[in-house]
């Protein structure tokens, strides 16, 4: 019988990759007794499902609040103004 | 159909933000990210030429960060990897299991965000917690989970040797995440 700390592991890497045969009776057969486990795979799934949510909703992992800073905007635009600048004299736009 | 591009002098303050957020949830540092943001911008000037318009335009900019992103992730772990080496194996792992292998955490019960308002608060949690692992752990963890970047994938790029072991850190980041997240969300 494997122990709650193997049982995690496995919990772990079932997300990842379709575990072995024999993993997967050891996995099952925990889960069955105790409770604590099968709450814990359950709650890492579901935790697993919503961080892949923003990416595919194209939602932010942040919220918008989260913005450049004035400071770095005016930095970012300079450093963009200067070589845009010299992109266009030399023509090529 | 073919997307066109906006004037370039106009990129910064129509997907600055976008870039800067999708930047920061994955490098973990403000400075960095707006490094990462004006990179981005900056190598998009020389790309444009080359912008084919089979995706928007910030598709095709977050494309050029994500590339930052992995590139400055790969100097990262180069420079890291004696510094972090220790700290990645031996997490304080035994906070969670006790000798026997039994858990040694409380458990609450733990309900899933189901509202947009909920899930944002979440994101901010969750975003807390992940600040609070060790830099490689929740770099791994950002990388796989946010990015979906494969495991083979991730152990080249931060020097894991084999699987196993990128599991086994995956295993342990899952175990900090839950409690973390079980302390701090399911209390609301």
């Amino acid at each position: 019988m494997l122990t709650c700390k193997e049982t995690s592991y496995l919990a772990s890497k079932k997300l990842d990759k379709k575990l072995t045969w024999r993993e997967n009776i050891d996995f099952k057969l925990h889960i069955i007794m105790c409770g604590l486990c099968r709450r814990y795979a359950s709650e890492i799934e579901k935790i697993h499902i919503m961080m892949q949510k923003p990416g595919k909703t194209g939602l932010s992992e942040l919220p918008k609040s989260v913005k450049l800073s004035k400071e770095s905007q005016e930095r970012i635009s300079k450093a963009l103004g200067k070589v845009l600048q010299k992109l266009e004299a030399t023509g090529n736009k | 159909m073919a997307h066109k591009l906006s004037p370039p002098d106009q990129w910064l303050s129509l997907h600055g933000d976008v870039l800067y957020r999708y930047g920061v949830a994955r490098v973990r540092d403000s400075e960095v990210a707006e490094d990462l943001v004006q990179e981005t911008l900056l190598a998009a000037l020389k790309a444009k030429v080359n912008y084919s318009g089979q995706s928007a335009e910030q598709t095709w900019l977050v494309g050029i960060l994500k590339h930052k992103i992995i590139d400055y992730f790969r100097k990262a772990s180069r420079e890291l990897v004696h510094e972090y080496d220790d700290s990645f194996v031996n997490t304080n792992e035994d906070d969670y299991f006790d000798r026997q292998g039994e858990w040694q955490v409380d458990f609450s019960l733990w309900s899933q965000p189901d509202k947009s308002m909920q899930q944002e608060q979440f994101m901010i949690i969750l975003q807390d917690c992940i600040s609070k692992m060790s830099p490689k752990m929740a770099q791994l963890f950002v990388l796989r989970e946010f990015d979906g970047m494969s495991s083979e994938e991730i152990c080249e790029l931060m020097s894991i040797s084999t699987l196993n072991n990128f599991w086994v850190i995956l295993s342990r980041v899952r175990v900090q995440l839950r409690h973390c997240l079980d302390i701090n969300w399911v209390g609301q």
